[in-house]
């Protein structure tokens, strides 16, 4: 195990010190965070699979996938998983993003063998029951209703990656197209299962209440009967490049318009991520961050300001959601919001404002590892992200090292005026156009 | 299966809960102090009650309002001075509201605990309510209001403490609506911080990395000069019986393919004796996934993506909810389906194995509830403020895992509603409004009413 860099916080020190790593002969890696704060558990399983790894026609089934990971296996049939993990003093839950499917269970302490023979039998025996999968099909249908259909940020996200990506898997939505979700097969999850779901494609993550040598034990004989998969087929990143600003217009009954603009921005694993995660608290965390203070206080253009700038796999985006009251102008606030990333292009950021960024990075970092659960959680996405834990822990040290100029430069690369992608919502009265 | 929870039936591991050492300052102001590890973090909740409940009537949302403009400028500092202050810093000061409470809160780490507690003191004590600041909110706050009118679920919620609780002050949404809020003046939101927010019958929960005799000492100098505020503590009416039992609120969305649905009934108060049998029904038929609703509802029929029951146990008295949204067809089907499980445990009440996992689901995850500075600061309040007592914590999960079956089903007769129910959904209302009509009176309503 790395020795932590002498410059991690007592708190993190200790945590880093008390991590136990092991990887399975099949593959599984296992990470293991012991802590008797409190007698309860967080148990993750990461599996480094998602949306992008689809293709038109089965859009949507990792998600839809994840939903029959709760259908039964060969140990615990339809139904008994939810029913064991409660009665046993746990509950469960598990989500799909574009890069990942993340399964998560907590529990009181006493659960974790009945825990591990739950997951262990689902990776190495799922079954999809057809009537069952018919069912799930139709709860997914009422998500995306609830979600998308219903939503306007929802519609107009959905719009925005269609507009942004033309060959690249994040063009189309995690929850995928209804009529991919309608239609995708049996056969199409049996194989999605065989390729994806292998023990060498996942990685656990336990923190909590347990001995870690018991643990690792029972961890091992549950897992290591299940057979390694195929490594999974390569993503092909086959974007072209952008070369002129690309706009839509969402129509839908709303009280007020909104805008979305985006742009183009580098993988998780790039230098540029930091530099960007700066940026994104600069323009956005606080009331005193520049879009919010200018665009909401001070203009009054917008009633909400946010910034999404979430790591992924390959070239992502960047984007800033504006929120108008009734009646507002929606060009005046995309010029307003210009006018702000024209100022940090030519007039650059304070060396306050960085600093300013990195405190806040560094105390919302400390705050997620406040629990049992956020600790698994954000160990596991850092190493599904970035390769290793143990940048993540490291991670506000990275971010001190980013200079103004850096932020500057950032700015002026990836925020490019021609190389915007925005989604306007324009308000209707009526079903004029949902119909 | 039987194995499995005889393998994990053994007495549960001590959960001792957090501690708390109570102190007053020279000026009358209580402080509960609960010192705890390992992270550099420290959260402080000041607590009065002074909810939305005692807003003065056509001033509905006063006290919230007041809450907005708290950190907008306080004690000589511009509301720019004081974020700057706090967001260099990584912390954060907040002032919100329930029902119930008027909260003041701030999270900060360790190491600017000093400083922010200073700024802290002026946000809670010297607010300016400046007038341009008064005017800027009011703006805002419509606008947040009316957009929020295109949310189904939050429309639905919205609509449902009108229709559940009219006739009391519950039965308006904490920030109130257009009318009351273009009315506000600087003065009442003076009049209101100084007469009802003070130290007299405040408390202050002190959570996270502090060492106790230094910590008092530090809040003797920043808060110790405070004056003003009640010296008595308000107390809310009671709440009556349902005023729009039997009726149905039909929100017109025309637009929508997902009808939000809500059924209501009486309730009871936060603290009740029963509380830990009807938490334990309750998550049988609709708490954990496994519950009966979840079942019948989803994973047997796949009609929803999500259904839920809970009693809302509020300082004067409280509520049955059920919870879900399906698609235009199904609505008349879901509710059927809800309000014959809902009968179903009425009448019989819940199987011994649902009480055994109901006891385990809740007892295993109830520490998990109290794993932060700031739910821990929570948690405490509740004890104090709603008179549940010191061995509340401790004591939860055994008295969780003593519930037997036969309480429960008591329970779920004696508080389950079999009548008089209030029911909301929003949605298409030319497709809804005769299948609806069964449950009651349908009264068809544009959002905007909501406003």
């Amino acid at each position: 195990m790395a020795k932590p860099k002498p410059s991690l916080s007592p708190a993190l020190a200790a945590l880093s010190k008390s991590i136990r790593e092991a990887t399975l002969p099949n593959g599984l890696k296992v990470r293991l965070l012991p802590s008797s704060a409190v007698p309860t558990i967080s148990y993750y399983t990461f599996f480094k699979v998602g949306s992008r790894n689809e293709r038109p026609g089965i859009t949507g089934i990792s998600h839809l996938f994840e939903h029959m990971m709760f259908n039964g296996a060969k140990k615990y049939g339809p139904g008994e998983f939810d029913k064991v993990l409660e009665s046993a003093g746990g509950s469960s839950n598990a989500y799909t993003s574009n890069d990942l499917t993340v399964y998560h269970q907590d529990f009181m302490a006493e659960a974790l063998p009945t825990v591990i023979d739950l997951e262990s039998d689902r990776m190495r025996s799922l079954a999809v029951a057809p009537k069952l999968l018919e069912s799930e099909r139709q709860v997914v249908l009422e998500e995306r209703r609830l979600r998308v259909d219903n939503d306007q940020l929802g519609l107009m996200d959905e719009e925005l990656g269609a507009l942004m990506f033309k060959a690249h898997a994040y063009r189309w939505p995690v929850i995928g197209w209804q009529r991919d979700i309608e239609a995708i097969t049996r056969e199409d999850c049996l194989r999605y299962f065989r390729t994806f779901y292998a023990p060498n494609n996942a990685t656990l993550y336990v923190a909590g209440d347990f001995e870690p040598g018991d643990a690792l034990a029972r961890i091992k004989k549950a897992y290591s009967g299940i057979k390694p998969g195929p490594a999974a087929p390569p993503v092909l990143d086959a974007e072209p490049t952008q070369r002129g600003e690309r706009r839509a217009e969402v129509r839908y009954p709303a009280q007020a318009p909104a805008v979305m603009v985006s742009w183009r921005a580098p993988r998780s694993t790039e230098r540029d991520t930091l530099v960007l995660d700066v940026l994104q608290f600069i323009l956005s965390a606080g009331q005193s961050s520049r879009l919010t203070k200018a665009l909401i206080f001070e203009q009054e253009v917008a009633v909400s300001c946010g910034v999404d700038f979430s790591w992924r796999l390959d070239p992502a985006a960047f984007t800033v959601t504006l929120e108008l009251k009734p009646g507002g102008d929606a060009a005046a606030a995309e010029r307003a919001l210009t006018a702000q990333l024209d100022a940090v292009v030519s007039q650059g950021v304070t060396d306050r404002e960085v600093e300013k960024a990195t405190n806040n990075l560094a105390a919302s970092m400390l705050r997620e590892l406040a629990t049992n659960n956020g600790r698994a959680h954000s160990l596991g996405n850092w190493e599904a992200m970035l390769g290793d834990w143990r940048t993540g822990l490291n991670l506000a040290d990275a971010y001190r090292s980013v200079t103004r100029q850096q932020v500057q430069q950032a700015a002026a690369q990836y925020l490019r005026p021609e190389l915007r992608n925005v989604v306007t919502l324009v308000p209707t009265q009526s079903a004029e156009v949902a119909a | 299966m039987r194995a499995q929870r005889a393998a994990t039936g053994a007495a549960l591991r001590p959960f001792p809960g957090p501690s708390r050492q109570q102190v007053r300052l020279k000026n009358g102001l209580t402080v509960h102090l609960s010192p705890r590890g390992p992270l550099p973090l420290i959260a402080l909740r000041f607590v009065v009650r002074a909810g939305s409940a005692l807003d003065p009537q056509g001033r509905e949302g006063l006290a919230d309002f007041t809450a907005r403009l708290m950190r907008r400028g306080a004690g000589g500092l511009s509301a720019d001075a004081l974020n700057e202050a706090t967001d260099f810093v990584g912390a954060s000061i907040s002032a919100g509201v329930g029902e119930d409470l008027f909260v003041v809160s701030l999270q900060t780490p360790t190491r600017h605990f000093d400083q922010m507690l200073e700024l802290f003191a002026k946000v809670l004590t010297a607010p300016d309510f400046a007038q341009k600041e008064l005017e800027l909110a009011r703006r805002r706050t419509l606008a947040q209001l009316a957009n929020a009118l295109d949310d189904p679920s939050a429309l639905a919620d919205r609509a449902l403490v009108h229709q559940l609780y009219a006739g009391h002050p519950y039965g308006h949404e904490t920030y109130g609506g257009a009318r009351s809020l273009e009315r506000f003046e600087r003065a009442e939101l003076q009049a209101f911080h100084q007469g009802r927010v003070g130290p007299g019958i405040g408390h202050l929960f002190v959570v996270g990395d502090v060492e106790p005799d230094a910590v008092v000492k530090k809040l003797e100098g920043a808060l110790g000069g405070w004056r003003g505020g009640p010296d008595n503590e308000p107390v809310p009416l009671p709440l009556g019986p349902l005023q729009n039992a039997g009726t149905v609120l039909l929100v017109d969305k025309p637009d929508q393919t997902q009808a939000q649905v809500r059924i209501a009934g009486p309730g009871l108060r936060r603290g009740h004796p029963d509380h830990h049998a009807l938490q334990v029904m309750n998550s049988s038929l609709g708490g954990g996934f496994t519950s009966r609703l979840v079942r019948e509802i989803r994973v047997k029929r796949g009609l929803s993506y999500g259904a839920s029951s809970y009693f809302e146990m509020l300082q004067a008295g409280g509520s049955f909810q059920f919870s879900s949204f399906t698609k235009t067809a199904t609505v008349p089907q879901l509710i059927a389906l809800a309000l014959g499980e809902v009968a179903r445990m009425k009448a019989k009440g819940p199987t011994e194995l649902e009480v055994e996992t109901a006891r385990r689901y809740l007892a295993g995850l109830y520490p998990a509830r109290l794993e932060t500075n700031e739910a821990i600061a929570q948690g405490l309040t509740d004890v104090v403020l709603f008179g549940l007592g010191d061995r509340w914590i401790p004591t939860f999960r055994d008295r969780v895992m003593a519930v037997t079956r036969k309480e429960a089903a008591r329970v779920a007769a004696q508080w389950l509603p079999d009548a008089g129910l209030v029911m909301v959904v929003v949605g298409n209302a030319k497709a809804l409004e005769a299948p609806l009509a069964r449950y009651g009176k349908v009264t068809v309503v544009q959002p905007s009413l909501l406003a």
